[in-house]
């Protein structure tokens, strides 16, 4: 019954929119400067809080101007992703508290986390979470947003039920992929809404108890701006957004390959999107994560590499594609091994 | 208008008692005897035979407080640096093997001779956790923080000097005061070890398959495995699980927390500090104990067969053969929570997404040689021993193995309900600032925290009435 509704609403929704501290000194052999021992009488480098200064395996990039997928931000109430070519306006009195976690090596994003702000008057609270999956990584059997929702659905844990299996729809004129289930135990829904972005299954879950403010919310959805560029595969293969390939780096591709040699044993996986121009070379790098020890090294060796150029209907464009360096990590399953790939 | 008065007042008191009856209590934790600190089932009943004279040897000498040198009952090599002088004085709430005691030991070991020429630390307090610290940068020449060398070793609290059984050796407390003041200061609290023998015996591939099963989750959890730099595989013990077995947790804590060197580090730890001056230890701070090194060793000659084993090895089975903490009754209050409610609590843990880290049952043991209690055992550690990325709030910039400043492994959950200080260093005793401390900008556990934040005070409290029960 609420299933019939849902789709209902979901149909609705297409059709209208298209220290200081105190110690006591006692006589010791004198402290020294250094190492663990500082007699520092003059603070004055005190260091910066709210940062992680030591980091492990994390994201970085061969430049600052391209965009990335973890790049997005909140400002003015609008949150704004290039790389994603995504734009979309918060509603009234919600804010994002909390920046997400770097990318996981296996290709997980948290794009924003949006929530109730103090000025927030509703009478319940929800959650809006947007993630993307890169598709060339995900240890999952899923090679598109469809098939991961369905993943999802098959695979849900006994505590949810489902109130909506994928079913396809359209949110701000773009396909889209609804999904909905519950808890019964904790009276909370969520609304999973799956597309597919330069080969990442992007979902936007929303999470409340109450199912009028989720229906509100995925109306809401439909002011979202999502560019033509960003395509499921990519853009055309201008100078903004490549198309994109999975596998693409492999032996009938390359001309050269210069493979990376980690002088120290971390055991775990450099996963890399490259964006290959028009002569075939590498001119963008994304460590999704990677120590920076591996990052150079990966980085020395993929400026060797050369590839044929990609061609489009005769045209030579740029193309983006994934590769896996390190070992390790996590467990990829062998329904994913053996899935489509272009 | 004074009808109105008196019904505003009215109005107003029914509104306080209201909002009291719906503010969620951490019920605290919980004083009842649960049998916690117990060997497994298969052990009590020695089998196989033998086996319960090695988990009694390891418990006893878990106990042992140590001594520099001339100790009557043989227990010496404690320092030149240590954090403590006995594995139970950390690890004793609410049984030996457990983590740090409401009355911290620490606070009395400049006046009872344990440390009679040192300062007592600022953050040691009597009543507040039993600590280890770590600067996670070195100081440089000139006194001031060097953000460019990371440091993060362990800075010992208390050293042997003044000691009677220490000869001339003298030592300096690193600058804790500094380190302080400049922020550059980090705590750890004592880990429990009950159960641990199940997790130890995990095979790598059931965390994988585990790992897996949960990367499919809507609330933004990635997640890692550390692993060993050598073989590559999972490593599990300690706050950022950089320990691969219980042998090496054990020896390490010997060497780092007693000073006492062993059979799998050697020799006896200078500071990272001392390093870094290129003095190393003084000479009459070496060998204190008289026997040369390592100063724990194997005993070929003993007798009986337990006595043979080195004191490392009779930790590491005395933890290995304690079985996990009972789960047991709440009361919240005075009043005795009810079962229902605790299974309540239960299911929501589960359903707002608690448990894609804090995975009740991350998987069933392997085969153990060592006693059947081990074997094909459920590990209801309520953790899937991967480490997170927990964010600016709880991140300490320390990096063991492959963790990073902000990455832990998900802490087991198991024996919960009788702990007192919470969270990597015991910044608190109240499970709902434990819980509100899961996010901030960079962590993994942000839309958990938010999907609690989403539930009914009564279902908040049913999840905290729950985790006590653990």
């Amino acid at each position: 019954m609420h299933s019939r509704w849902l789709y209902c609403s979901l149909a609705l929704v297409w059709w209208v929119v298209s220290p200081a501290h105190g110690q006591n000194v006692k006589a010791q052999t004198p402290s020294r400067n250094g190492g663990d021992f500082s007699d520092n009488v003059q603070p004055g480098n005190k260091g910066p809080t709210g940062v992680i200064l030591v980091k492990g395996a994390w994201a970085s990039a061969s430049d600052s101007v391209t965009p990335l997928p973890e790049g997005g931000n909140v400002t003015n109430s609008v949150f704004t992703n290039q790389y994603f070519g995504m734009s979309y306006t918060l509603p009234a009195n919600w804010a994002e508290k909390y920046k997400g976690p770097p990318p996981s090596d296996s290709g997980r994003y948290v794009l924003t986390q949006i929530t109730p702000a103090a000025t927030f008057k509703g009478p319940a609270r929800g959650t809006i979470l947007i993630t993307a999956q890169d598709l060339f990584f995900t240890p999952l059997p899923a090679s598109n947003a469809v098939e991961l929702a369905s993943y999802s659905k098959d695979h849900l844990q006994a505590d949810y039920k489902v109130e909506m299996a994928p079913t396809p729809t359209k949110i701000a004129d773009r396909s889209f992929t609804f999904f909905a289930y519950w808890s019964p135990a904790a009276q909370l829904h969520w609304y999973v809404l799956a597309t597919d972005i330069r080969c990442h299954a992007v979902e936007i879950v929303l999470t409340s108890r109450d199912t009028k403010l989720l229906e509100s919310l995925t109306l809401d959805l439909n002011k979202m701006k999502l560019s033509a560029e960003a395509s499921p595969t990519g853009g055309t293969g201008g100078d903004g957004v490549p198309v994109c390939i999975k596998n693409y780096a492999r032996d009938e591709n390359l001309l050269t390959r210069v493979d990376p040699i980690f002088t120290e044993h971390r055991f775990n996986p450099v996963p890399v999107r490259i964006i290959i121009d028009t002569e075939g070379k590498i001119k963008h790098i994304h460590f999704l994560s990677a120590f920076p020890d591996q990052e150079k090294i990966v980085t020395d060796a993929l400026k060797q590499w050369r590839f044929k150029p990609y061609r489009q209907g005769g045209q030579a464009v740029e193309v983006e594609t994934g590769l896996r360096f390190g070992s390790g990590g996590y467990r990829m399953p062998l329904a994913a091994a053996t899935a489509p790939t272009d | 208008m004074k009808t109105a008065k008196r019904a505003l007042g009215f109005t107003l008191a029914m509104l306080f008692l209201a909002g009291m009856a719906l503010a969620q209590t951490d019920p605290g934790v919980q004083s009842g005897n649960r049998g916690t600190g117990a060997a497994f089932s298969s052990i009590l009943s020695n089998s196989p035979s033998g086996i319960l004279s090695f988990f009694t040897d390891g418990q006893k000498r878990f106990q042992d407080v140590e001594s520099v040198s001339n100790s009557p009952s043989g227990n010496n090599g404690l320092g030149p640096r240590f954090n403590s002088n006995s594995c139970s004085s950390c690890h004793a709430q609410p049984a030996v093997g457990g983590t740090g005691a409401a009355m911290n030991p620490q606070f009395s070991f400049t006046s009872n001779g344990t440390a009679p020429k040192d300062t007592t630390p600022y953050f040691i307090t009597a009543t507040g956790p039993t600590l280890e610290a770590r600067f996670p940068f070195f100081f440089n020449s000139n006194g001031t923080v060097n953000y460019n060398a990371p440091n993060g070793g362990v800075e010992n609290l208390f050293t042997v000097s003044g000691r009677s059984d220490a000869g001339t050796c003298s030592l300096p407390q690193p600058s804790f005061n500094t380190a302080g003041n400049e922020g550059n200061i980090i705590f750890r609290i004592p880990t429990p070890v009950f159960g641990a023998g199940l997790i130890e015996n995990l095979d790598d591939s059931t965390l994988l398959n585990n790992q897996l099963n949960n990367f499919n989750n809507n609330v933004g959890v990635g997640g890692a495995f550390n692993r060993n730099g050598n073989d590559g595989t999972i490593t599990r013990f300690g706050w950022k699980a950089q320990n691969k077995s219980l042998h090496i947790f054990a020896g390490e804590a010997y060497n780092v927390e007693m000073g006492i060197s062993n059979e799998l580090f050697p020799q006896d730890r200078p500071l990272p500090g001392e390093d870094e001056l290129q003095t190393g230890l003084p000479s009459n701070c070496l060998n204190l104990s008289g026997t040369g090194y390592p100063e724990d060793t194997s005993n070929p000659a003993s007798t009986p067969n337990s006595a043979v084993l080195d004191d490392v090895s009779a930790f590491a089975n005395f933890m290995r053969f304690l079985a996990p903490p009972p789960t047991g009754g709440v009361v919240l209050n005075g009043q005795q929570v009810s079962s229902s409610t605790i299974s309540a609590g239960s299911s929501l843990f589960s359903s707002i997404g608690c448990s894609v880290c804090h995975n009740p049952t991350p998987g069933t043991t392997q085969v153990s040689n060592f006693t059947s209690s081990l074997s094909k055992a459920p590990v209801n550690a309520f953790s899937d021993i991967e480490v997170h990325h927990m964010g600016t709030g709880l991140a300490d910039n320390v990096s063991q193995g492959n963790a990073g400043g902000d990455q832990f492994r998900t802490a087991p959950l198991w024996g919960l309900g009788q702990r007192i200080f919470l969270l990597h260093d015991g910044r608190t005793t109240n499970l709902i600032t434990a819980i509100d401390d899961h996010e901030g900008n960079g962590s993994e556990a942000n839309t958990v925290e938010s999907n609690f934040d989403n539930l009914t005070p009564t279902q908040q409290q049913e999840i905290l009435d729950f985790l006590r029960s653990l």
